[in-house]
């Protein structure tokens, strides 16, 4: 075995740190003493998130970052719904970066964790109610009129049967204090909160209009592509360029931190001319490693028993009270994220000034990355965020950006930065590759006695935070973010458990008796978080497990569920959902039906899958999904996300297998690493379930599910079990 | 230099005869609705119309479009003037991160243009060549039948409602 230290530790702690932004938190963002917003002539703008113009526009400015989960959408109805104004009338922006767009919970400016609504849903409808209450006595005060005979209607405020726009009592509400804690709306009173309404980008997307970072076209812009070690963590030894140097349009060719860079005037001859390029890269470790040997360290490290554990309750006595027990292991490999838009950043620097354009995850950090490379004052800086074709997680990684601000310095030249299709399957960031093992039992009765689960693989939070650090403290010099990412290294192997790739392995169900043992193997693939991250392969192992425990006590794999799920009443309430949508399906011969339940991002979402297996193919027909996600904001969006995630799932399950030889990624586009196709795509049915709690995440919790719903239908189907991700029946 | 017709005009190519119509229409016609997801005729993104039928320009050299017609999303609707192709998208809300879906819909009107009452089976094998990341596959589809069905002589025409907002 290589590579990896296994150590002795009894119960120890596991984080709920996912991203890495918690640790980084509440540190101030430099350079917010002037206003979030400076309203234009004739406007204003009460707080950092409205404005209103002397049109009678509303701006909103989204602090949270749009890749399709639509927030743009959700995060407008919530304002509009407080400021009474149809969502679609209000113009969007997306916010620059500012201390008052922090991440409530994550402390820096990002969007990740299915949380936008979540954390936004009271905030920002309280900043929406105290813009209108502002409004409303200004207008008191100009028609001279008690308070309480006002209301408004549609951007208009409604007294004695006149209305009068918003924009009418400008001057007034200029000169007034904003209240504070004004009374919200009552659910019955909604307009727009819980409205099937059409998504405000819907147009613009249909039409070619909506401007993404790729989009942006500046004066004198040059493209930079660059050549990267084929191995992660390898540097440049020595290149070769001058056949590249010859090609038609280059202008420049200089090497920076993650490699060569090549610029000219077209991506064509950038292109050519990367492909003209030779360069010579030291070995990193990783170079050592192939697939088969990073699964085998996995194994041994598995089954040595070793890493850090807790546990609830007592393994040994549970297994006494087990009548019929289940042993299994499961693989999943490491994945790609490819977004549909490569990563990709325009770099501007002139007059000790600079502007960044791209749609990221993390404006915040992109504008510390830029700050460090250029060397200026992150007060200095400017982000322009545009929508982003697509995030599932790559997006929180931002080395392009230091990339593309390298060149910039480099050239003195505006930079537009791409990732090719090849760059992004094979030098980005990947979910993490695990080995699970369950040991379970049942009694008599279909209870659950005994939990015992482990995982061995790679530790995302230090990949997170050494990705997040040099952007988040822009001046800190890099030895210091090397020892805090090491020291960080040095906890989560062997001190604490990393939450992102045990998260919902032991969870969910009544389990009397449980144990969760991790162990951590790093090879230095980089790793990060993919759409629903430990999730994604956990559900995978716990509800294969389930499926299984029921088989073996004789019970009906929902009656199963249900039993256990007594303590967890929204996932049963998902799970009962799933259950009565059954009754109207019709079964067709040779189709087979495979259930799984998961708990996500606060989320509750139980799934069944309708499967047929015909010459060693899977074809998924049909997936009902229910979810309990709290309130709804807009329907046809959380219905959009599980239709989304399952398909995003669906690759995964059907396909997904990001393969390493020498260290390096096999694959390389959609040609040898295959996507889910529209003539593969099962047919979705989804489930709101009502409920009145808080709401909760929606772009990640329809995925985990998916997995393990298709491979307890292939059971079905086959008789066999499947225990590896891409499931291949045999 | 290379004379073609862009979405109904006559324009001239500068750029080096190898250089993709992709490139060439995004950078030098400045024409960004079509993407780039692949450049190797796997994804779609790039789809335009080329004499009326949906070709990846990713990997279509300038030179080989000479005195040819090209479509893109810019010339089939506008805002102000949708494709019924368009309209369905945005009142369905088919799009989410939206990177794709100027190919989809090029993909999808050469397909109507040549089949205006498409089986589910035909949109299917019609739409193959292009991915959504994102999974709007179902989306897709339904709104590719209902224009077709909506295009069908005695269609009752619905208008749905649909809020429109140029200012995203
Ligand atoms: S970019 Fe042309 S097919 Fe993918
Ligand atoms: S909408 Fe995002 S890839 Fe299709």
């Amino acid at each position: 075995m290589s590579g990896i230290k296994l150590t002795r530790r009894g119960f120890l702690k596991t984080t709920g740190i996912v991203g890495g932004g918690l640790l980084i938190g509440y540190v101030a963002m430099p350079g917010d003493n002037t206003p979030a917003v400076i309203p234009e002539a004739g406007a204003i703008a009460p707080n950092a998130f409205i404005q209103l113009t002397a049109e009678n526009k509303l701006v909103f400015y989204s602090p949270r970052d749009e890749m399709g989960q639509g927030v743009y959408m959700g995060l407008t109805t919530l304002v509009a719904e407080e400021l009474d104004v149809s969502p679609v009338d209000i113009q969007v922006e997306f916010a620059s970066v500012h201390d008052a767009y922090r991440h409530p919970e994550y402390g820096v400016q990002g969007t990740g964790g299915s949380s936008s609504i979540r954390v936004h849903y009271l905030p920002l409808r309280q900043v929406a109610a105290d813009t209108r209450a502002l409004l409303l006595n200004a207008a008191a005060q100009d028609l001279a009129v008690p308070l309480s005979s006002l209301t408004t209607d549609n951007g208009h405020i409604v007294s004695n049967g006149n209305t009068y726009p918003y924009s009418d009592f400008i001057a007034t509400a200029d000169t007034m204090e904003l209240p504070v804690g004004s009374p919200l709306k009552a659910k019955a009173d909604f307009k727009y909160i819980g409205q099937d309404i059409a998504r405000n980008d819907a147009l613009a997307k249909s039409t070619g209009t909506a401007v993404y970072g790729v989009d942006i076209d500046l004066p004198d812009m040059h493209y930079a592509l660059v050549s990267r070690s084929p191995v992660a963590g390898g540097t440049v030894v020595s290149f070769d360029d001058s056949a590249a140097r010859a090609v038609n349009g280059v202008t420049d060719i200089v090497q920076i931190d993650s490699g060569v860079a090549v610029v000219a005037k077209s991506f064509w001859q950038a292109k050519k001319a990367i492909a003209a390029l030779s360069v010579t890269w030291d070995q990193p470790a990783l170079a050592d490693y192939s697939s088969a040997l990073i699964k085998a360290d996995y194994q041994a490290a598995i089954d040595s028993g070793e890493g850090d554990s807790k546990s609830e309750g007592n393994i040994e006595e549970g297994l006494q009270l087990a009548t019929k027990q289940v042993e299994r292991e499961f693989w999943t490999p490491y994945l790609a994220h490819t977004p549909m838009e490569p990563v990709n950043a325009v770099v501007r620097i002139a007059n000790g000034k600079a502007e960044l354009w791209a749609g990221t995850q993390g404006p915040s950090t992109a504008r510390g990355l830029v700050a460090r490379h250029a060397q200026l004052p992150v007060e200095n800086v400017t982000v322009h965020s545009l929508f982003s074709g697509g995030g599932f997680g790559r997006r929180t990684c931002l080395s392009h950006v230091s990339e593309a601000t390298q060149v910039a310095v480099a050239t003195d030249k505006t930079i537009k930065l791409l990732w090719t299709r090849e760059n992004d399957v094979q030098n980005g960031w990947f979910r993490q590759a695990s080995i699970m093992k369950v040991h379970a039992g049942v009694d008599s009765q279909g209870l659950v006695t005994v939990w015992d689960a482990a995982r061995a693989g790679g530790d995302l939070t230090p990949h997170s935070i050494s990705s997040l650090l040099p952007g988040a403290f822009a001046s800190s010099p890099d030895w210091v973010n090397s020892m805090t990412v090491s020291a960080l290294e040095n906890l989560y192997d062997g001190w604490i458990i990393d939450g992102g790739g045990v998260e919902g392995l032991v969870d969910d169900y009544d389990f009397p008796n449980k144990k969760l043992r991790h162990t951590s193997v790093n090879h230095g693939l980089p790793l990060a978080p993919w759409r629903s991250v430990g999730h994604s392969f956990t559900a995978f192992a716990k509800e294969t497990v389930m499926d299984e425990l029921a088989e073996q006590a004789g019970i009906d794999s929902i009656d199963f569920r249900k039993r256990n799920l007594q303590g967890n009443p929204r996932l049963l309430g998902a799970l009962e959902a799933v259950e009565q949508g059954l009754k109207d399906w019709q079964l067709a011969e040779g189709r087979h039906i495979g259930i799984a339940a998961h708990g996500s991002f606060q989320s509750y979402v139980a799934q069944a899958a309708e499967v047929s297996v015909e010459k060693g193919k899977i074809r998924v027909h049909r997936v009902l999904c229910a979810i309990d996600c709290g309130q709804v904001v807009n329907p046809a969006i959380v219905r959009g996300q599980m239709e989304g995630a399952i398909m995003y799932g669906l690759t995964a399950v059907l396909y997904g297998d990001i393969q390493i030889e020498n260290g390096a990624v096999k694959e390389s586009n959609f040609h040898d690493y295959k996507m889910l196709r529209i003539n593969e795509a099962p047919a979705v049915e989804v489930i709101i379930v009502e409920s009145d709690q808080p709401p909760t995440g929606v772009g990640e919790p329809g995925l985990p599910p998916v997995g393990p719903a298709v491979a307890n239908a292939v059971y079905r189907a086959t008789g066999e079990r499947l225990t590896s991700m891409p499931l291949q029946p045999a | 230099m290379i004379e073609f017709t862009l979405n109904g005009k006559l324009v001239q190519s500068h750029d080096e005869p190898d250089t993709p119509l992709l490139w060439v229409v995004r950078d030098s016609f400045k024409l960004k609705g079509s993407k780039f997801g692949c450049g190797m005729a796997q994804c779609g993104a790039c789809t335009m119309h080329i004499d009326g039928r949906a070709q990846r320009s990713c990997v279509m050299p300038v030179a080989a479009v000479v005195g040819k017609s090209i479509t893109t999303i810019e010339g089939l609707g506008t805002p102000d003037n949708l494709h019924p192709l368009q309209q369905a998208w945005a009142e369905q809300g088919v799009p989410q991160c939206g990177y794709c879906q100027s190919g989809q819909i090029m993909s999808a009107a050469a397909l109507l243009n040549e089949n205006p009452n498409p089986s589910e089976a035909q949109v299917e094998a019609a739409m193959a060549g292009n991915i959504c990341r994102c999974g709007c596959y179902p989306r897709i589809k339904t709104a590719i039948l209902t224009v077709a069905e909506q295009s069908q002589p005695g269609a009752v025409q619905v208008a749905i409602p649909m809020p429109v907002s140029e200012e995203v």
